[in-house]
């Protein structure tokens, strides 16, 4: 029982221990002492927890425009990423932005030429709001990449 | 009275307490996770399979790991939804609970090494932190589950367990609610400075914000905007010590289950906010006030007058079956009885006779009612709060006909479905073998 005691209370220090390290690593103490900070692997989330902590007036997000005889259209990003989550809409969460970065052109390429074969190509645009309060009519648009 | 560092802790973290909060937490995750990955599987070719879109998280994955997933042939993929399908099955069942949880977590882990595009989000952090500390004891196992109706002890709900684990899960909700509100007027939040709740409400229509009733209106008030901002980063810093003072912890599970409602109504926020935070704030209530309310119920049960199962005492079947039966009914609402120790079952009710109690279990209600075999354990199931989820199943038609024939199958070969020696030839079956517990 004492022993069982002991590894139990071992555990529960460490658990606490880790649970405020990795709460606070990112934005506390890695500042504090300047140089990164090693990261638990597998367990929680690498900035902490950060749930809406910086909202900004800009709002940035992805399009993509399928190619048609030379004709360009928006298609539905519902029909790019068609999961259905239960209770939410993850389009609405902004999971197409991830598609942004050019490190990703290939794989996305495909993606979208396995997915809408009637296209001969796509454009996939940047979209911004640089201000929603202020300006929220005005949409600034540049072309991330093209898939040809 | 002062209490010595030393008994704090044991108090806190090591004392022995009712686990059946913890067995009913266990459904509430098992909700949880399948709502979360579920929908993910119905797009096998966008999301899993060599012709998806990946993307691979590497600030939480090794990258040993990543590599080593990033080749799964597709039929490895199959085969982890098939592990991942039955181990959540087993998981929400409570059968071999603890193992059941590492296989589960374990296909979580690989799904989400596979892909993080769709199911990677914050929220699904905070519930893999809660499978792991799941994976470490099974006790959540205790309560509501297959393992205890295995175990046949009819007082599964109050065992006792060392706390550790339960308040750990405590503790990491409201550790995330503090370190959520710290983060948003420290470290870059800009809650204080900004009026981030008014630029949320002008959002686009495509944006994270529900298309709710007063939006457009919090959208023109930029003043009101920043207040209920500050009151929301207010409330996630004050939750956690609110959970924590008996006075208010009543009032504060209340206000932290709206908060989520409200975070659901308003943002599209994983479901995980909405299945699992509230379950988590329950779990504040003293396990000890829940088996008081259980015990309560049972005494009203019975100065209500309980429904009467009279079943075959000479058959180690029966007995068993009657042994898991005292688990599932948590209420009391039976009381088994063996028909052989009754000198005039006729006397229970006019309709009963010696016969009818050897072909089946004969259940009398309290009001009079009679039924039995298939039947009798319908009506039971109706108050077995385990067995609720059957209850819709079980008057589906065709299934009282298959039920009733299957029954009746069960019954005529009762003797032969024990391991006991003395009925191993059906001798028991007679009548005159005696009035004993075999």
């Amino acid at each position: 029982m004492l022993r069982r005691s002991i590894l139990v209370s071992c555990f529960v220090a460490y658990w606490l221990l880790l649970f405020n390290y990795e709460s606070l690593r990112a934005h506390y103490l890695q500042p504090l002492t300047s140089r990164p900070l090693p990261k638990q692997a597998l367990l929680f989330p690498p900035a902490g927890w950060i749930m809406f902590y910086q909202v900004d007036p800009s709002y940035g997000f992805a399009e993509v425009h399928g190619l048609r005889s030379g004709q360009s259209e928006p298609i539905d990003p519902h029909r790019i990423f068609e999961t259905r989550n239960i209770g939410y809409d993850n389009i609405h969460r902004n999971v197409l932005v991830g598609v942004l970065s050019r490190s990703r052109k290939p794989r996305f390429c495909a993606y979208l030429r396995r997915k809408f074969p009637e296209y001969d190509g796509f454009d996939v645009l940047y979209g911004l709001y640089p201000d929603v309060v202020r300006l929220p009519d005005e949409v600034r648009y540049q072309t991330a990449y093209q898939c040809r | 009275m002062p209490v010595s560092p030393r008994a704090w802790w044991h108090r806190a973290f090591l004392e022995r307490r009712p686990s059946l909060s913890l067995g009913l937490f266990r459904l509430a995750v098992a909700w949880t996770v399948a709502c979360h990955m579920l929908p993910s599987f119905v797009q096998m070719g966008d999301n899993y399979l060599s012709t998806a879109f990946k993307e691979k998280n590497f600030s939480f994955f090794p990258m040993f790991i990543l590599r080593l997933v990033e080749v799964s042939p597709d039929w490895v993929v199959w085969a982890f939804v098939g592990l991942f399908c039955a181990s959540l099955a087993a998981f929400a069942a409570g059968y071999y609970t603890q193992r059941s949880t590492v296989l589960m977590t374990l296909a979580c882990y690989y799904f989400y090494a596979l892909n993080s595009f769709h199911i990677g989000t914050l929220s699904f952090d905070i519930l893999l932190v809660t499978l792991v500390l799941l994976c470490l004891t099974n006790f959540h196992g205790d309560f509501f589950s297959l393992d205890s109706v295995g175990r046949g002890k009819d007082s599964s709900y109050k065992r006792l367990r060392p706390c550790f684990l339960l308040r750990l899960l405590q503790l990491q909700l409201a550790l995330t609610f503090f370190y959520t509100g710290l983060n948003k007027i420290t470290a870059g939040g800009n809650w204080l400075t900004g009026n981030p709740y008014h630029v949320l409400m002008n959002y686009p229509a495509i944006g994270v914000v529900k298309d709710f009733p007063a939006r457009g209106w919090l959208a023109q008030q930029p003043e009101v905007s920043y207040w209920l901002g500050l009151a929301c980063v207010a409330f996630e810093l004050l939750l956690p010590v609110a959970l924590f003072v008996p006075r208010i912890r009543s009032a504060a599970i209340a206000m932290g289950i709206a908060f989520m409602v409200d975070l659901w109504l308003t943002l599209h926020v994983p479901t995980i906010f909405l299945f699992l935070f509230p379950p988590m704030l329950l779990l504040f209530i003293r396990p000890e006030r829940l088996v008081a309310w259980i015990e309560t119920r049972q005494a009203r049960q019975a100065e209500h007058g309980r429904a009467m199962l009279l079943y075959d005492g000479q058959c180690g079947f029966c007995l068993e079956s009657v042994r898991r039966l005292e688990v599932l009914d948590l209420f009391r609402w039976v009381d088994p009885l063996d028909f052989h120790k009754q000198p005039d079952v006729a006397h229970l009710h006019p309709s009963l006779t010696p016969e009818r109690c050897r072909s089946e279990m004969v259940l009398l209600e309290p009001n009079g009612r009679i039924s039995g075999g298939f039947d009798a354990f319908r009506r039971m199931s109706r108050h077995a709060p385990i067995l609720w989820p059957l209850v819709p199943l079980l008057y589906v038609p065709g299934v009282p006909w298959m039920g009733r024939r299957i029954y009746a199958w069960v019954a005529a070969h009762r003797y032969l479905l024990h391991r006991s020696r003395r009925c191993g030839t059906n001798q028991c079956a007679l009548p005159t073998a005696g009035n004993g517990k075999s």
